[in-house]
């Protein structure tokens, strides 16, 4: 993508949901409904009420955490589209290994506690090793990783579903979910008085993002992913091995991702379910992190839009008679817009503003 | 280049076609396989109708990446197209009953829309430089969104209600042949209308002036340049086309052979459209390869009814991922396809 400031960046940003958000006002209006009621609904249904954000906070998280998971791949030049597969993988360790060792280990709060950081790393690992896939694809045989990540994508959701269908749903159950974790695997919900929110969740998001931050702008595998992404051959010559860096950095964008499963089967459902029923955070966060222009810091905010954004869409959803699938069409107008600086430059000089550069 | 060279380069490919041949024959002898019951003439129909829109799609990417744009959003396309073909043809019957005439009305509106909705995607890659891929990507997200979207304004659910499929062309006689008659003379007309821009494509790109000019767009756009021919103008026209052909391959799934619009989960197009881009790569660009690699990914999709039918029972959540499965493995065997030195870099002209 062409070279932009900071500000510009954040002017982008700004225009492409604007943009987005009046051009969804117009379908709204255009197929009869009120386009007001829209947008007040969406602005109610995120910040509305102390639930209302509690739930947007909740959808932040994911969205946080899936955005830094593919902020880390774009920065380094490789397309993780495949955030979803390897964060259904990941929920998907983090499920089973509760299922398992929970007869095992002592119950009440330190087994919890022990139950709660065990299962999460054998999550981070899984989701870690089904990214890991498509980068050796990528890197020993130039296998396109857009495509791959896509592909594994689907066969993600279709293999956790088979599992937890033919293995992990108990006798006589209708619906292919499992047996409900225990209720010491959980994570207290501190502030907001919700049984899918926990503070400490956003917290493990926000750490998340700092972290990555640091690891990507202070440590040598950081310059060296950063290096490759953006100047390929200087990297090369400077002694990174193009390959390993990125199998390395796909596992490492797939274990975020892992992470966000294990949150998500932890704080969220508490228990597991046919994979392809769950939201589809690993596509929403290439627009969060996309708007974020791939910077982990930059996510947090983009992520709370976005969670702020699904939050209305499910309060339209439920309370009015206007189908709440335009908010996923309105996603894909902002990453559209983002993806083309060039239409806002010049749309900007012809404006007069900032014409000084090109 | 000569045939020696063709055969040293795609020696992957080769080896890994004549590699899971030895592994079908092994298999058939070892464990008993009933290769006969599963190389039916309904296993080859169906094979034929699901690697139509596969093909047609894979057709339309192949011109829009020769020409030196990588239209990613294929999926996207396809999606709006098999909603248009649905919406249209029942539009046009007022909501009532929709007849054959109906059908065909849909599969021109959705080719035609799709083209419009390709001018803006092109205006994004080619005038204003977007990031095709992500612009490529937004294209399926706004077709996720807008597709379910317009189909609950419609008919008050994501899906459309059920409607009759394009019928069979039946030549009398010569379709009660064995095996060839129903293969060849009882046959879609959509599959037989795939055959005929496989040839136009191939023709098109390898022996008339504007193929050349595609494939000079993508290799050295300078050379088409000093040339005297607009670049830009190349590119615009086959980005066209792939939406296009895109469109009229969604058209195929939604009004051709399933029935209606379904807009549940990643809607009825499930992932053709990227395992069209694979069929194209397979075929390192080539029309009649892409074709051909068309008709294996259907083959995948047709083998889940035949395994079944022999009696071999695996959960169809796991049969439904052959297809998926084989483009794995048919990217990691090609390998490096040498894309065109150009593709993905906008041109600059200098004025």
């Amino acid at each position: 993508m062409t070279k932009a400031t900071v500000i510009e960046r954040i002017l982008i940003a700004t225009a492409s949901i604007t943009l987005a958000l009046a051009l969804g006002a117009l379908i709204v209006a255009a197929v009869g409904y009120d386009p007001v009621l829209f947008v007040y609904s969406l602005l109610y249904g995120a910040i509305g009420n102390v639930s209302n954000i509690a739930f947007t906070l909740r959808q932040s998280t994911m969205l946080i955490l899936a955005g830094v998971a593919v902020a880390v791949a774009f920065r380094a030049g490789v397309f993780n589209i495949g955030v979803q597969g390897q964060f259904v993988v990941g929920g998907f360790a983090t499920a089973v290994t509760i299922l398992v060792l929970a007869p095992i280990l002592p119950g009440g709060l330190i087994g919890g506690l022990l139950l709660v950081v065990v299962t999460t790393v054998a999550g981070i690992l899984a989701g870690g090793a089904y990214g890991a896939l498509p980068g050796m694809m990528k890197a020993y045989a130039d296998a396109n990783e857009v495509i791959t990540t896509i592909m594994l994508n689907f066969i993600a959701t279709g293999v956790v579903f088979f599992f937890v269908d033919q293995f992990l749903r108990p006798a006589g159950a209708a619906a292919p979910n499992t047996e409900q974790f225990p209720d010491y695997v959980s994570l207290p919900s501190v502030l907001f008085q919700s049984s899918s929110f926990s503070v400490i969740g956003f917290g493990v998001a926000l750490a998340t993002a700092v972290g990555v931050y640091f690891v990507m702008t202070r440590t040598r595998f950081g310059y060296d992913l950063v290096t490759s992404g953006h100047q390929e051959e200087a990297a090369a010559y400077s002694g990174v091995d193009p390959q390993r860096t990125i199998v390395s950095t796909m596992a490492f964008s797939g274990m975020i991702a892992g992470l966000t499963g294990s949150l998500f089967a932890i704080m969220i459902l508490g228990y597991y379910s046919d994979p392809s029923t769950f939201p589809t955070y690993g596509f929403d966060a290439i627009a969060v992190s996309l708007l974020a222009a791939n910077n982990p810091i930059a996510v947090v905010p983009s992520g709370i839009l976005f969670g702020g954004l699904d939050a209305g869409q499910q309060y339209i959803g439920f309370t009015l008679d206007m189908p709440s699938e335009l908010v996923d069409g309105i996603v894909g107008l902002v990453v559209l817009f983002v993806a083309t600086p060039e239409l806002f430059r010049i749309a900007g000089l012809r404006a007069g503003f900032g014409g000084e550069d090109e | 280049m000569s045939i020696a060279h063709e055969v040293a380069d795609r020696r992957v490919t080769i080896g890994g076609v004549v590699a899971a041949l030895l592994v079908l024959v092994i298999g058939s002898s070892v464990w008993d396989l009933p290769l006969v019951d599963i190389l039916t003439v309904g296993a080859v129909q169906r094979t034929l109708r699901a690697a139509t829109p596969i093909a047609l799609a894979a057709i339309g990417g192949l011109y829009a990446e020769k020409s030196g744009v990588f239209n990613i959003g294929l999926e996207g396309f396809m999606i709006f197209g098999a909603f248009i073909a649905a919406a249209a043809a029942w539009i046009v019957s007022g909501g009532g009953t929709v007849t054959q005439a109906h059908l065909w009305v849909g599969v021109v509106t959705a080719t035609l829309a799709c083209a419009l909705l390709t001018v803006v995607f092109a205006v994004l890659t080619v005038r204003f430089e977007a990031n095709q891929i992500v612009a490529g990507l937004a294209v399926w997200f706004i077709a996720l969104g807008f597709a379910p979207f317009s189909s609950i304004v419609l008919w008050d659910g994501v899906s459309s209600p059920s409607l009759p499929n394009i019928a069979t062309l039946t030549v009398p006689g010569l379709s009660s042949l064995p095996v060839v008659g129903p293969i060849l003379f009882d046959i879609s007309p959509l599959v037989v209308l795939t055959v005929i821009v496989t040839a136009v494509a191939w023709v098109g790109l390898y022996r008339t002036r504007y193929g050349y000019w595609v494939q000079a767009a993508g290799e050295n756009p300078e050379a088409l340049d000093t040339a005297g021919v607009n670049v830009n103008r190349v590119r615009f026209a086959a980005v066209i086309l792939s939406g296009a052909l895109a469109g009229l391959a969604g058209a195929t799934l939604s009004v051709g052979f399933a029935g209606g619009f379904t807009g549940s989960g990643v809607t009825m197009v499930d992932g053709r459209g990227w395992i069209a881009i694979t069929a194209y790569l397979f075929a390192n660009y080539n029309p009649i390869g892409a074709f051909a690699a068309s008709v294996l990914f259907g083959g995948m999709d047709a083998l889940q009814v035949q395994l079944q039918t022999v009696g071999i029972s695996l959960p169809s959540s796991l049969t439904g991922l052959f297809p998926y499965v084989a483009v794995l493995v048919v990217l990691v065997l090609v390998g490096r396809t040498r894309m065109p030195a150009a593709a993905g870099e906008p041109y600059d002209t200098e004025d």
